[in-house]
């Protein structure tokens, strides 16, 4: 507890030791201690030592230049910072000489075994260990290094052609034979791939299409392409003619007044009507729409008579077909005749269909929800055609080629890109983003004649 | 106890069937690795008979896989490597995202790598199989051998394929195998034919790239595919490279004498790159000897005669075809694109060089003498040689498909060109009419006989003569043959007609053995072959009446015009005499 300063000290007693030790003033005597121990712990002062302790003459120049990065390097191989802390800072000495410290792996070691160790690597005498992992470095390498040279050296239909087209060598042979060289022959299940085998891989080209046609062959090509163009134009105003102009076009409010009649059709809108309906109901008893059905009786004469007009028609029926069968005796011939239109209209169909079959297998499938449709035909045109391969106009793209082709084979299925709608963000800006600070934070009022 | 009931589509086509998305749960595939299965196997959607059935009567369109076909990838090791990837691409990820640099070298120095050496094998039983389907693999190759480094298209794949291409084309240079060229808007068609496998391909021009748009094509399934493409190419390229005796990868011959070469290489594969794509410099052999020359034997086939006839010319046509350009040095200049041009010509034997500056490999200089054509493709030189001819590079593409050296003079710098046609029509459809200027354009033959028929109308009057002694001397002869003796005994003579009347039967025969199957295609090929020859017998008669008109046209013509041009002379004369009679009478005033 401090005394205020300007409190005049009381008489305290300094009678017991105790007491004494509490109000005498050992300030200086601390402070001295004090400055000791920071002289133990830092070294002497720098006002006592001379200046040829304190700096140097730098006479030489550093031995090397060390670079950006080599001094980076250096760094990173000191101790890292995190650890300072833990270091001693101080210069004053460990009080305790015999500090009981745990020893490292290496210190526990036994020295005659260490010695022994040593010697046996330099012998050569290696751990199990140390030489699997030797061994597995050196099989990765290798390994990595063959990858990087194994690309095409072999033959691999080489084996085929040994064992494979001998005709007189047994499967069973050839199974047993293969099994010792780790390259079984796999028997692979001899399966009907899906593809069309009716297109060839690359169509022969148009003679049209080359760059320096004949009259002739580029006129063919023109033709197709026009009549092509021309069936395309004929469908297109078909569909127009079918659909769009099937329909008028009407204005907006017509249409709304249009459909709002429509809509109103039977709902009694008007007042005058209503009346008078209310009129009419009042004036007439009331009738159901469906009035109660009544269940009447046949009487027993009327049951008779149903019975009895059942039994003749069913003995009409047979009698009908009693003499079906004789007639039909007579008709012998007509009915052979008929059986064999109706024979021959059926194998018309069943080739017809056979026919039918047969086109569409060597068309396109469709393999996905998409349809093949055959790619436009690459031509260029008369003004186009400069004659030398120097000013040559390429058209069409090879790699879009390539993939119609292979949709065309059955191999790829026909896909759409897939355009994902970005969902729609609500932008706006965040109050105090375009804020002027002046303004709002400072308050500062900037006026011309401020400045 | 009653049996269970049969639940539905557990038999039949429903069974058979099963959705894409099935098939991905089944084999616990992503949608892109089980894309790339496919393609890799060769495994396609099916179109079934009965979608409603196929589809276990769901309604829409969906993809369908065949269910052995999917059980046949299921047994695919492959897939546990697409599944390592898997892992291993979160595992980078996740070093990644934590930077551990260190841990994520590390795996990806031991990426996984899937080989598809098996599948070549497994899709390709024989070595002929996967020739035959080489088309596809030649262009994908070629094209993207073009391509810089896309999405999706790795540098790597690029440059393989740029590498592999051209050891294809020196196979083909060594093999003599080119048969058929044709240069189209698109790009160059080119067909060989390897152990009798017609291979055809398309190479793009050689123009900057030109961007794709995406709408279009899937760059991802594309590169899929030449991935497993480039793997095919390199073991067909190996195996033709060792039919060839050649060495595989390829070296040359300078690189098996160090002491020529004056530096050490600084880097080998470069080196062999660069050569390989000069397509200039030939590959060293591992046997050196000269090829065999296979002769077809001359066996009597009777039936066959004309089919073996045809073939011998064809064998006969192809042996001219090899050796086109022996013998000849040409140069190219720069505005000519040098590649498919060096290919076409070493491929029958010629040699090639061009500006040192253009592309390394050039062997000669524009100044060699020995040079025998310039290929030019600009309108005028300043300086030319005489020694050589200046062609256009059509020259070459028209040789090759005619197979035959063409006349040069159509070809001349600054020439315009005849019509490039296209080697690839079909040959039952050339017995249509073709006029004879056009006729004369690629044959020579009909160029001489065209000229042979001229010539003929002029000497009619000399042979009627001819005739007339030769008939005087023969009346001799059969007298001095009248006298009695001893005469050889003849052999009879079949009739000629007996003959062909058989074989005409026979011919019949045969016509009526045709499957019934292909009946009608037969009949309609036949009728259709007929028309076409009736019309082009039609118009060749129609020319020919023509050309005689015209011929007697020009007769009286020429008669005519001699007539006019004595007259004009004649009064050309009196002019001229009346003119100076009046000059002198002025004279004289």
């Amino acid at each position: 507890m401090i005394p205020p300063l300007n409190e005049k000290k009381k008489r305290v007693s300094k009678k017991n030791k105790s007491s004494w030790r509490k109000h005498i003033d050992t300030k200086d005597v601390d402070d001295f201690l004090e400055e000791q121990r920071l002289e133990q712990r830092l070294g002497e002062p720098f006002a006592i030592l001379k200046d040829e302790q304190l700096f140097t003459v730098d006479t030489a120049p550093n031995e090397k230049q060390l670079s950006a990065k080599e001094k980076k390097r250096l760094r990173l191989l000191a101790p890292p910072k995190c650890f300072s802390m833990l270091e001693s800072h101080s210069k004053v000495p460990d009080p305790i000489t015999k500090r009981n410290r745990v020893r490292t792996k290496e210190e526990r070691k036994c020295p005659i075994l260490k010695r022994k160790e040593i010697e046996r690597k330099r012998n050569g005498i290696l751990k199990y260990r140390e030489k699997q992992r030797i061994d597995d470095k050196k099989k990765h390498d290798e390994k990595l290094k063959e990858a990087e040279n194994d690309e095409f050296s072999k033959d691999i239909w080489e084996i085929e052609d040994k064992l494979g087209g001998d005709e007189w060598i047994d499967k069973v042979t050839k199974r047993h034979t293969l099994r010792g060289t780790g390259k079984l022959n796999k028997i692979i299940p001899r399966m009907q791939t899906g593809k069309n085998k009716h297109v060839s891989n690359i169509e022969t080209p148009h003679p049209g299409i080359s760059y320096n046609p004949s009259f002739k062959d580029h006129n063919d090509l023109l033709v197709d392409i026009a009549e092509k163009e021309a069936k395309i134009i004929k469908e297109e105003k078909h569909l127009n003619r079918v659909t769009k102009d099937v329909f008028k076009r009407v204005a907006a409010e017509e249409n709304s007044a249009s459909w709002l009649k429509e809509m109103s059709q039977g709902l009694p809108n008007d007042e005058d009507h209503n009346e008078e309906i209310e009129e009419d109901l009042s004036g007439k008893p009331y009738k159901s729409v469906n009035p109660p059905v009544e269940n009447k009786k046949k009487t027993e004469k009327q049951r008779r008579k149903q019975k009895e007009q059942i039994l003749l028609k069913e003995s009409r029926l047979l009698a009908k077909q009693e003499k079906k069968k004789t007639v039909d005796l007579h008709k012998l011939k007509l009915i052979k005749a008929q059986i064999e239109n109706r024979e021959k209209k059926l194998q018309k169909q069943k080739q017809r269909k056979e026919k039918l079959k047969m086109f569409k297998s060597k068309e396109p499938k469709q393999l996905g929800r998409l349809k093949y449709e055959e790619p436009d035909m690459v031509f260029s045109m008369r003004e186009d055609l400069t004659g030398n391969l120097r000013n040559l106009r390429t058209q069409g793209s090879l790699l879009t080629d390539r993939f119609r082709s292979l949709q065309k084979r059955n191999i790829l299925a026909v896909t759409a890109r897939q355009n994902h709608k970005k969902a729609k963000v609500k932008k706006f800006v965040k109050p105090g983003f375009n804020d002027n600070w002046k303004k709002s934070v400072a308050n500062i009022n900037i006026s011309p004649t401020m400045k | 106890m009653v049996s269970n009931r049969k639940k539905k589509y557990s038999t039949g086509e429903g069974a058979q069937f099963i959705s894409r998305k099935a098939a991905l749960k089944k084999l616990q595939l992503s949608l892109n690795d089980f894309r790339r299965l496919c393609i890799i196997k060769g495994i396609y959607p099916r179109e079934p008979r009965n979608r409603k059935r196929a589809q276990k009567g769901v309604p829409g369109i969906k993809m369908l896989y065949h269910i052995k076909d999917i059980q046949f990838l299921m047994h695919e090791p492959i897939i546990w490597k697409l599944r390592e990837y898997k892992i291993f691409n979160r595992k980078v990820g996740r070093a990644k995202a934590v930077k551990d640099f260190k841990a994520m070298r590390r795996y990806l120095e031991n990426h996984p790598t899937l080989k598809l050496d098996h599948i070549v094998k497994e899709r390709y039983p024989s070595f002929i199989d996967a020739l035959r389907d080489l088309d596809d693999c030649l262009t994908l190759c070629f094209l993207f051998s073009t391509f810089p480094s896309l999405p999706h298209i790795p540098r790597s794949q690029s440059d393989l394929c740029r590498r592999l291409t051209m050891e294809f084309l020196h196979a083909i240079i060594e093999a003599k195998a080119l048969r058929k060229v044709f240069i189209s808007i698109k790009g160059y068609y080119y067909q060989a034919e390897i152990k009798g496998q017609t291979i055809t391909w398309i190479v793009p021009h050689h123009f900057s790239f030109e961007p794709q748009s995406k709408a279009e094509v899937d760059f991802k399934i594309m590169s899929t595919f030449v991935e497993f493409y480039t793997i095919m190419l390199g073991f067909v390229n190996f195996r033709l490279y060792h039919t060839l005796n050649l060495f595989y990868p390829p070296k040359f011959a300078i690189m098996d004498n160090p002491n020529e070469g004056e530096k050490a290489l600084a880097d080998e594969n470069i080196f062999v790159a660069e050569r390989v794509a000069a397509l200039n410099i030939p590959l060293s052999k591992t046997v050196l000897g000269g090829e065999e020359e296979t002769e077809i034997d001359n066996f009597d086939m009777g039936e066959n005669a004309e089919a073996t006839e045809e073939a011998r010319k064809e064998i006969e046509s192809i042996k001219v075809l090899k050796t086109l350009f022996n013998g000849m040095k040409f140069y190219l200049n720069r505005e000519v694109p040098r590649e498919p041009l060096v290919f076409i010509i070493r491929c029958f034997g010629g040699e090639v060089s061009w500006d040192k500056s253009l592309f390394i490999g050039a062997t000669f200089a524009e100044t060699d003498e020995s040079i025998t054509h310039q290929i030019v493709d600009r309108p005028s030189m300043e300086k030319k040689y005489i020694s050589r001819y200046y062609i256009q590079p059509q020259w070459i593409f028209d040789c090759v498909n005619t197979r035959n050296l063409l006349p040069v003079s159509k070809y001349f710098m600054g020439e315009i060109l005849p019509p490039h046609l296209s080697p690839f029509v079909d040959k039952e459809r050339d017995e249509s009419y073709v006029p004879p200027e056009e006729r004369a354009l690629y044959d020579q033959d009909a160029v001489e006989q065209m000229h042979k028929e001229e010539s003929e109308d002029e000497s009619d009057n000399v042979e009627d003569l001819n005739e007339e002694t030769e008939v005087d001397v023969k009346m001799l002869e059969d007298n001095n043959k009248l006298k009695l003796g001893v005469k050889a005994g003849e052999i009879e003579k079949e009739a000629p007609w007996v003959k062909k009347r058989e074989e005409r039967q026979e011919y019949k025969l045969r016509e009526k053995m045709i499957k019934k199957k292909h009946r009608n295609l037969y009949k309609s090929m036949m009728n259709a072959k007929r028309e076409r020859g009736k019309e082009a017998w039609l118009l060749n008669k129609k020319r020919k009446l023509h050309d005689q008109k015209e011929k007697v046209k020009n007769k009286s013509k020429k008669k005519l015009t001699i007539k006019q041009i004595i007259i004009q002379l004649f009064f050309i004369y009196l002019f001229q005499s009346l003119v100076s009679i009046f000059f002198i009478r002025n004279n004289q005033i």
